[in-house]
């Protein structure tokens, strides 16, 4: 049998992190993952992470992946990929298919970051081809190559839900509605604002009543359902689409830890499927850690943290590092798990419904109801302000932690502070010049700039396009409004595209004066 | 623990009792329910009786909703139910792979 | 619309990798080396993978990273082979699967 210091289980962001901290501290370290690929999910994540520099933010998924890799390699991990862990045991024997053997393995210590499955819900039809995964439809397009679908019905508005809206009308599909059971849109705002800008509808309160199609998907109804969840009868809509996404949550897949001998978290507030961890990742069963997903579902970035933070506790354990540097290096890792779990999207405030930001501004209906922020509610954010000249306008209504915008402005125009869940702020002391980075910035593509007397009866927007074709200088089109409502004729003015920008290219339409404050998205047909 | 004394009452036909929950072995709501009143109260005596969870996919799509049936039925909670056992193989392994277990000499 | 995608806004051009053919039921289809199986016939336009085994019924991509098992297909002779990971290789021969065989139930006196 052979022995490893750490065996890490999984290769997604957590297990690497953590087996890549672990091997800087010199431990002999082998991570286990079933796929063909390591990575995890990161590599279907194409868009901008979220958080602040020293989480990666704007960085889109699949390279914070690259990197990954490239640090596992110059550290020396070992990644054995096709690997398929069969069994835990509280000795912490590991047993992993590989090949045509079952192979077995000692770690002195082992880090499980096996990840999420998705959950599902049953409706008639629901196992007609055509039916999927919102995993499988990222999967298909970000990594294969392939639509899903042509037009595609999305149940679920958690970021996942809405991510993978944003993903499936960037591959060039068509997203006919967005439906959830529950009352409000449960990603973020700004992720949801993306889509409805595009015209795509959102049905909160609504959920499917059947999957129609003999042989695969040709359409699907939905209807209402009251505050139990209960059908109203009369309510149904049918469209027609090929495909139908679920994306109704995530749920740990902690079986090879229950297996192990873990204590199951079943404090109150906690429902038996994760298990019970202390600050470091460490479960019941000395030697043995849970990170990531498997451990509670969070982001991809705090699952970073915790890999490296139970790497090092990992290293201490067996004396591979002293106490105190330990508990230095891991405070210092903390305070940046802490920042990210803060604001209203924060773990503590799952299921606590908010009627305020922490500034105290009511949150606008229409984005929680419907996607977007309404033109009346707009004027209340403290980033959405009009001024004489060119000046970013930030649509940012919700605390989440996320600060490149602030970063982004060569001429501090845009203040966050040190919360990084605050709303952004303009500085009208410091002069913008229009060079629109934090347009590019801004991971929710909620950072717009305006100039409202850009020529006489005449406003300029410039909006961040990650779409193809990219429109051109010169052409004229339609200008959108926050829920993809046509507004007016909208003439492309400038296009900006930069290394700088990663792939967010900077449209600029110039429109009527009075619809500055509304046109917030462009389409070519008029 | 699992109260043994709890009647679940009478069996009441849904009109979804013929949708297909576990989609490998191919196991109805109906099924699910009629079990419960049968006296099966854990998910791992459903899964014993009926193979919920037992096929290619080892439970990972049907798991939640199984228990979400189990609970209704039984009027408790979902969170309540004890989870299923969770045991070796995790992952389907083919029986030639487990058959040549113990090293090649013996194969 | 096609099912692949030639340019995406932010992965680029999709490089185009290596043309292969491949028999699904006997008819020669072309893919790309290395891709999954499943990936191939969806570019195709086929949906359907498999009638299962109790109530005949047709199943395809459910999860589409080997969890689900839906997309089982027989591959080269061997039953239960998850096409949504299994990289498609020249020549390889893909059936439709019935139960967990290539062929078709007897029909039961319909």
């Amino acid at each position: 049998m052979k022995r490893y210091d750490v065996i890490v289980i999984g290769a997604g962001p957590a297990g690497l992190s953590a087996a890549v901290q672990a091997a800087e501290q010199g431990m002999s370290v082998i991570v286990f993952d079933e796929n063909e690929k390591p990575g995890g999910q990161l590599f279907k994540q194409i868009h901008k992470f979220f958080g602040s520099k020293e989480h990666k933010a704007k960085v889109r998924g699949f390279r914070i992946g690259q990197q990954l890799l490239e640090e596992a390699g110059r550290a020396g991990v070992e990644v054995k990929l096709n690997a398929v862990v069969t069994g835990l045991y509280m000795e912490k024997e590991v047993v992993v298919k590989i090949g045509g053997a079952m192979e077995h393995f000692k770690g002195d210590s082992v880090i499980v970051a096996t990840g999420a499955a998705e959950k599902m819900v049953h409706f008639e039809g629901w196992t007609l081809p055509g039916v999927i995964g919102a995993g499988a439809a990222q999967t298909m397009m970000n990594l294969h190559g392939i639509r899903p679908g042509r037009k595609v019905l999305m149940l679920g508005t958690g970021n996942v839900g809405l991510v993978v809206s944003y993903q499936l009308l960037q591959a060039g599909c068509e997203v006919t509605a967005l439906a959830d059971a529950a009352p409000t849109v449960g990603g973020y705002g700004v992720h949801a604002a993306k889509v409805a800008r595009t015209g795509v509808p959102f049905y909160l309160s609504h959920t499917i009543v059947k999957a129609e199609g003999t042989d695969h998907v040709t359409g699907v109804t939905i209807a209402r359902v009251d505050e139990n969840f209960a059908f109203v009868p009369g309510t149904e809509k049918h469209f027609d689409v090929d495909t139908i996404c679920l994306a109704v949550g995530l749920s740990p897949m902690a079986q090879l830890l229950k297996m192990a001998g873990c204590v199951m978290d079943e404090r109150a507030g906690h429902d038996g499927t994760t298990p019970l961890c202390d600050e470091n990742g460490a479960t019941s069963v000395p030697g043995i850690y849970a990170v990531g997903d498997v451990s509670g579902i969070e982001e991809a970035s705090s699952a970073m943290i915790e890999g490296r933070i139970a790497g090092l506790a990992a290293a201490a354990y067996l004396g591979f590092m002293d106490e105190k540097k330990c508990r230095e290096a891991i405070s210092c890792q903390k305070k940046a798990l802490m920042s990210l779990r803060r604001g209203m999207f924060a773990p503590q405030n799952k299921g606590r419904k908010l009627m305020t930001t922490e500034e105290g501004i009511p949150l606008s209906e229409h984005l929680l109801k419907e996607g977007y922020v309404g033109d009346e509610e707009i004027g209340r954010f403290p980033g959405v302000r009009r001024s004489v000249g060119i000046h970013p306008v930030m649509e940012c209504t919700q605390n989440i932690p996320c600060n490149p915008c602030q970063d982004a402005c060569p001429h501090h125009c845009i203040r966050v502070g040190d919360d990084i869940t605050a709303l952004p702020q303009v500085d009208d002391t410091k002069k913008c010049v229009g060079c629109g980075l934090c347009v590019a910035s801004c991971s929710g593509q909620a950072v717009f700039l305006l100039e409202e007397n850009y020529a006489p009866g005449f406003a300029a927007v410039t909006i961040p396009y990650e779409f193809l074709p990219l429109p051109e200088k010169g052409e004229k089109g339609t200008g959108l409004g926050r829920r993809g409502e046509p507004l007016c004729e909208a003439e492309v003015v400038q296009v900006k595209t930069s290394g700088a920008f990663d792939k967010t290219n900077l449209v600029t339409l110039k429109i009527p004066g009075d619809m500055a404050m509304r046109v917030r998205f462009y389409r070519k047909e008029v | 623990m699992t109260d043994r004394t709890k009647d679940p009452g009478m069996f009441v036909p849904e009109p979804d009792d013929d949708r297909i929950i576990c989609r490998c072995e191919e196991i109805t709501k109906g099924e699910i329910r009629r079990a419960v009143h049968a006296g099966m109260f854990t998910l791992t005596e459903i899964r014993r009786f009926l193979r919920t969870g037992m096929g290619l996919c080892q439970g990972q799509t049907c798991g939640g909703m199984v228990r979400q049936i189990v609970a209704k039925e039984l009027q408790v909670p979902p969170d309540t139910l004890e989870p299923a056992t969770a045991r070796a193989p995790m992952r389907p392994v083919e029986m030639w792979v487990l058959a040549r277990e113990g090293g090649e000499e013996d194969a | 619309m096609e099912y692949r995608i030639r340019e995406h806004p932010i992965l680029g051009e999709i490089e185009e990798t290596k043309k292969v053919r491949f028999t699904y039921d006997g008819k020669t289809m072309e893919g790309r080396e290395g891709e999954p199986v499943a990936m191939a016939l969806k570019a195709a336009g086929v949906q359907i993978h498999r009638y299962t085994r109790k109530k005949h019924e047709p199943r395809g991509i459910f999860c589409a990273i080997g969890r689900c098992t839906d997309c089982v297909m027989v591959v080269d002779g061997v039953p239960n082979v998850r096409t949504c990971v299994t990289p498609l290789k020249e020549g390889m021969r893909v059936e439709t699967q019935y139960g967990i065989s290539a062929r078709p139930p007897e029909k039961e006196g319909k």
